[in-house]
């Protein structure tokens, strides 16, 4: 017993001590960053991070990183937990999912202090405004595009994408590439699930994807745009339906990446990824569209930053925040990673030297530029869950499970169920 | 003292299973969102689950389509591998029961279930054919029952076996009336465990759908759309009503399995 007892005690000694050995020793602000992407980007954040590191001795910053499928979903958790990290990488449809449940900090007594903006589009800054409230800053521009296979293009004996091609076009010509490799690769990816490319060919018709947090459109679009999808599938234009699922997996999985199809809607940020899978073979080409004036895509921030409303150490977080965005050096490191950068100094200056797939960007980008709108206002509160549901209806509509009037029904009732 | 030695354990099962079970019963009478405080909203979350929406039935009409299929081929590929090992005395039965055993040691993995995909790929991609992979996935990893028949198999007296097959009784006949019978509490065992486990099914149906459900919800598993519901949705109070619901569920179906053991599970000891 006495033997029991001493051990026990001893135990307990040990255990305290080493709890004591692990508490604080240094006054350095310890910050945690977190963002969503693959290795590629890793590598070029840690080093910016590390040389934040080096210019403030008395910060200390630790990182971690996700792919975009589980990222929403381990930040929701850690945040839940009371564990949330202060610097968070955010996107622009979670925005209101995460700022409306007062998860992110006010960022507004900042804006043009401690955060500079003066080398800024000014619109582009009130992209991370919610309710007149600064809660992000955007971290780059991106566009919507058609990312494509010149060869393919070319073997066929068709026009290449340029500004002033019509719906009708993409689909006429989406027929002949396919019809000339007898079948095996599609002309184009299907497109009718993805709410990005909705609300591009929305935009093209003067509509958008929300009004005032309430869906910006009618029934008949919808099935206007899942009839055009549709009509693409009749003509032998597009990917068959078991490749459907693939379009929410990274740019290797994508159909165009598998060589599986000669042409996809997308984004020009992804284009790094494809450019990985597909070295120096794809090209980026404007969206079809039947109004001569605009393209519908616009500048969207294609990532944007937060800090978390519970942070203890706001001052390291806003200087992070900053450095990211404006510093030059900083800057050169990132380079086109995220899209184009927000501040337009930084811009220029990454613009100057470029190659490879920064190249390929920067010079869709500036192409199309004159055609681009400004962002509309942040989706509301369940815009995550439309975007889901969008792809599923379609889905089943594809697969013959549903006729698109079955799916325009459920889907409604689910829309306006999410953005209760 | 004893309390002193229990405590590890009596801490660890309060902290980590009694106390967030009770925090789950009471969420789920809320709607919580995860970052703020819930607010009592009293039944409606279970009133919802069974009234107002249709993609919930269907989960659980695809759980139970799975629970259908998985279970009995499972059980059966185990119960026919361990007679075949159970044959092989001492023929490097070890050697076997290893082999086989090995997919399960790997179940739950990741990294398998990925292949899995890339195998099946474009089943996996079409409505009629996703679930059958995942079920094809569940069966596969037969080592756990395997084993534990196999167990039950070497515990059989060879006496009886050996007077049957003296009397005329042929290898059929000898698995009906000796095997059989001396084995149904191990088969009773396996069933409420498999079963258990086919209902709180997760990672398989997570990866091969790429965390979807998809394609057109085709393998929208109970869990999956639980956790949809509360990890990409933040209706967390939703998604713990669910939680209640399946484990009432699992309670009720494992209680009838105990009242019908009564009728086939042979103890020997002439209950």
């Amino acid at each position: 017993m006495k033997a029991h007892k001493t051990v026990g005690f001893m135990l307990c000694t040990v255990l305290a001590a080493s709890a004591c050995g692990s508490g604080s020793g240094s006054d350095r602000a310890e910050i945690r960053f977190i963002w969503w992407g693959n290795d590629d980007r890793a590598k070029v954040t840690n080093e910016a991070v590390r040389l934040f590191e080096s210019r403030n001795p008395d910060v200390k910053v630790s990182t971690s990183f996700q792919n975009f499928q589980n990222y929403f979903e381990k930040l929701s958790t850690e945040i839940a937990g009371g564990n949330a990290p202060d610097v968070i990488q955010m996107d622009y449809r979670y925005l209101n999912e995460y700022a409306g449940r007062n998860v992110l900090l006010d960022l507004t007594p900042y804006v043009g202090k401690q955060i500079r903006t003066a080398d800024w589009n000014q619109g582009f800054v009130g992209s991370g405004k919610l309710n007149g409230k600064q809660v992000a800053l955007p971290l780059a521009q991106n566009a919507t595009t058609i990312v494509y296979d010149p060869k393919l293009f070319a073997a066929a004996g068709v026009a290449e994408p340029k500004i002033g091609w019509t719906w009708a076009d993409y689909r006429e010509i989406a027929g002949k590439i396919q019809a000339s490799t007898g079948g095996k690769i599609a002309g184009s990816t299907d497109f009718g699930g993805t709410e990005d490319v909705f609300e591009t060919w929305l935009r093209q018709r003067g509509k958008a994807l929300y009004d005032n947090g309430k869906l910006g459109y009618t029934k008949d679009d919808l099935k206007a745009f899942w009839q055009l999808s549709k009509d693409f599938r009749d003509a032998g234009a597009t990917t068959p339906a078991e490749l459907v699922t693939t379009l929410n997996a990274g740019a290797e999985q994508t159909p165009l990446g598998k060589k599986l199809s000669a042409s996809e809607h997308s984004y020009d940020s992804l284009y790094s990824g494809y450019n990985a899978v597909r070295p120096d073979e794809l090209k980026l080409g404007p969206y079809p569209s039947d109004n001569k004036e605009t393209l519908g895509s616009y500048r969207k921030p294609s990532q944007l930053i937060s800090a978390s409303a519970r942070t203890k150490n706001k001052y390291a977080a806003v200087k992070l925040i900053d450095f990211l965005l404006n510093d030059p050096d900083a800057g050169k490191i990132l380079g086109a990673n995220r899209g184009l950068p927000a501040n337009l100094k930084i811009r220029e200056a990454v613009a100057q030297n470029l190659s490879g797939a920064n190249k390929v960007v920067f010079e869709y980008e500036k192409s199309v530029d004159a055609k681009l709108g400004d962002a509309p206002a942040a989706p509301p509160k369940g815009d995550g869950a439309i975007y889901k549901l969008m792809q599923r209806k379609h889905e089943e509509v594809v697969f013959g499970k549903k006729t698109i009037d079955q799916a325009l029904d459920e889907f409604w009732r689910d829309a306006e169920e999410a953005l209760k | 003292m004893p309390y002193l030695f229990l405590g590890p354990w009596l801490l660890g099962a309060i902290g980590l299973t009694v106390a967030p079970m009770v925090v789950s019963l009471y969420l789920s009478f809320t709607d919580y969102d995860l970052f703020n405080e819930p607010k009592w909203v009293g039944l409606d979350n279970y009133a919802r689950l069974f009234g107002d929406d249709p993609r919930y039935l269907h989960s659980v009409g695809v759980t139970l389509r799975y629970v259908a299929w998985s279970v009995p081929l499972k059980l059966v590929l185990a119960l026919a591998v361990a007679l075949l090992l159970n044959s092989l005395r001492g023929k490097g039965q070890a050697f076997f029961r290893s082999a086989f055993y090995a997919p399960s040691l790997l179940g739950a993995s990741v990294g398998l279930a990925l292949a899995w995909r890339a195998i099946f790929d474009t089943w996996v991609d079409t409505p009629d054919h996703a679930l059958v992979t995942i079920v094809l996935l569940a069966a596969w990893q037969f080592g756990a029952p395997m084993v534990i028949f196999l167990a039950g198999l070497q515990q059989i007296p060879r006496d009886l076996l050996d007077a049957a097959a003296v009397d005329g009784a042929g290898w059929w006949r000898r698995l009906w009336s000796i095997t059989l019978p001396m084995l149904s509490p191990v088969l009773f065992f396996n069933v409420v465990l498999e079963t258990i486990h086919a209902f709180q099914a997760f990672t398989q149906a997570f990866v091969v759908s790429g965390g979807r459900g998809g394609p057109a919800d085709s393998t929208l598993f109970y869990t999956l759309y639980l956790y949809e519901r509360g990890f990409t949705e933040f209706r967390m109070g939703y998604a713990s009503a669910m939680a209640w619901v399946l484990l009432v569920a699992i309670a009720l179906i494992t209680a009838v399995l105990f009242r019908t053991s009564r009728y086939w599970v042979f103890y020997g000891d002439g209950r």
